[in-house]
């Protein structure tokens, strides 16, 4: 069963200015002393002792101001940050659409994009070259799919971008707000993708601005402020808790 | 904080290699795309690598060889073996010190074992290799050097020279991403290396020093056992001791940082 666990999970980032990533500071920290002091450099905590457990059948929603720590929690998520303490276990395969555009070469073709996502995701070169007709079909690329990507339009690469991220049916989806790409028609025909991806998951966390979104899509929700987890409950309570007393569904 | 890696530690870098290497899928399509990209819209596409080597041995084989007074059929093929090994063991070194940021995109996003951007490194370069070796055929035509069954030694000495090649990639990757200023310093180690290697000189040209130079210096190490039975001769016993020594010690640094700082990579990015 896929789940994700948090104990205590803290995601502290050193900040490296100029003098401190240098090889000469340290070897001076170690040896001098008087500097080391204030040398030691700034840390920022994205994220402090987050407790959390989620499993199958869960929908996390993450609301939070900019800066709270949603995107640094969905990469703990994502395994791609492993916490600077605590721990952070997550069982089972995850997609995580933060940046859907990740590893996409402008020189390559469509087609040779294709490949190169569809290999980062697990599958072997002859399998993600049978992936390539469907992900033609649903971007409506046409043609285009055998020219380098730097010909196409910015539209046209999120498209393909769209497609290809979303042609898997993982246990564990990390949304940082809802995609939408493309005009009103190709909008509609992405939402329905992505939804029924969102119904496939085991467990889902979305984070968004948007309580509207939130209300229709999760169960449940977290806030976050200043990298603490500081409400867990059902979606209404905690965006009440939010300062969105009013049932008016809208920006947050 | 402790620089002594916990058993988790261990276990997870454990892990990261055996995943890693079981992506090679991965990491074989990065290395070719990452050369793809380089030559895309010349003409002569990665050629040009096979091209600027041949262009470079001309040259500088004629050059030196009337400079050490040597004659140009038997200094030429000599350089040419040479430079083509030390090619690639400076391509993985300086490439090595990038492995990590060229890769902040996936790692930012994904959980994926850190040893795949070591291994695309390495695939780069021997994609490189494979295309500086082309040369060396007509090379040994044009001069008659007619090459012995000793040329298979260079296999086990190839597969020695990765191994190393893996581990210095993890090693300066890790180092670099942390310390911005190393890729320089590694720059200006990798010419130093150049001259005291014997690439375009030959050992007996120093005399009695001669000996610490060739046992002392990795790169002289590695380019005996590989570069000497290309030219058809056997390996001593001791290079190959002193390959494996080396790798001892490489192993013997890499493999407790990188299980202790694994993790840290993506903080350093």
């Amino acid at each position: 069963m896929p789940s994700i666990d948090l104990v205590n999970a803290t995601v502290e980032f050193p900040i490296y200015n100029a003098r401190g990533r240098s090889l000469r500071n340290t070897l001076l920290q170690r040896v001098g002393g008087a500097v080391s002091t204030e040398a030691d450099g700034v840390t920022v905590t994205a994220l402090r002792d987050v407790n959390l457990s989620l499993r199958n059948g869960d929908r996390l929603a993450i609301v939070g101001h900019n800066g709270a720590g949603k995107s640094t929690l969905l990469r703990v998520f994502s395994g791609a940050y492993e916490p600077s303490s605590g721990q952070a276990d997550i069982v089972g395969n995850v997609a995580s659409l933060l940046d859907i555009t990740m590893g996409m070469d402008p020189e390559l073709t469509g087609a040779e994009n294709i490949i190169l996502r569809g290999v980062f995701l697990g599958k072997t070169i002859d399998e993600a070259r049978k992936m390539i007709p469907e992900v033609v079909e649903f971007s409506e690329l046409g043609e285009y799919v055998d020219l380098p990507m730097r010909t196409y339009s910015s539209g046209m690469t999120l498209r393909l971008a769209f497609a290809i991220s979303t042609a898997r049916a993982p246990d564990i989806l990390l949304l940082d707000e809802l995609i939408s790409v493309g005009d009103s028609v190709f909008a509609a025909k992405a939402r329905q993708r992505i939804e029924a991806m969102m119904q496939h998951a085991s467990i889902l966390v979305l984070a968004s601005h948007d309580a509207k979104t939130l209300r229709k899509y999760c169960n449940r929700a977290i806030m976050m402020s200043e990298g603490r987890l500081v409400a867990d409950g059902t979606v209404d309570e905690v965006l009440s808790a939010y300062g969105l007393v009013d049932e008016d569904d809208g920006k947050l | 904080m402790s620089l002594r890696p916990t058993s988790r530690d261990w276990s997870l870098a454990n892990k990261d290699f055996a995943q890693g290497m079981r992506s090679w899928q991965i990491w074989t399509l990065m290395g070719v795309s990452d050369i793809r990209q380089r030559y895309k819209r010349s003409r002569f596409g990665q050629f040009w690598i096979t091209l600027s080597m041949a262009v470079f041995v001309g040259g500088i084989g004629i050059v030196f060889s009337a400079l050490f007074n040597q004659s140009v059929a038997e200094y030429v093929p000599y350089l040419a073996v040479n430079y083509i090994i030390w090619t690639f063991m400076s391509g993985v070194v300086s490439d090595s010190t990038t492995a990590f940021v060229q890769g902040t995109v996936f790692l930012r996003q994904e959980n994926l074992p850190k040893s795949i951007f070591a291994m695309r490194v390495i695939v780069r370069n021997l994609i490189a290799l494979a295309h500086n070796l082309i040369i060396l055929p007509p090379v040994f035509l044009i001069f008659g050097v007619v090459p012995s069954w000793a040329i298979l030694l260079a296999i086990p000495g190839l597969a020695m020279m990765l191994v190393a090649a893996f581990l210095v990639t993890l090693l300066c990757g890790i180092l670099c991403t942390r310390f911005r200023d190393l890729p320089q310093i590694i720059a200006n180690l990798l010419q130093l290396a150049f001259f005291l290697t014997p690439i375009m000189w030959r050992i007996d040209q120093l005399g009695d020093s001669g000996w610490w130079v060739l046992h002392l210096n990795p790169f002289a190490i590695f380019l005996r056992i590989v570069a000497d039975p290309i030219r058809g001769y056997v390996p001593e016993t001791l290079d190959y001791v002193s390959a494996a020594v080396v790798i001892g010690i490489l192993l013997a640094i890499t493999w407790p940082l990188f299980a202790r700082f694994r993790a840290r990579i993506v903080y350093w990015l």
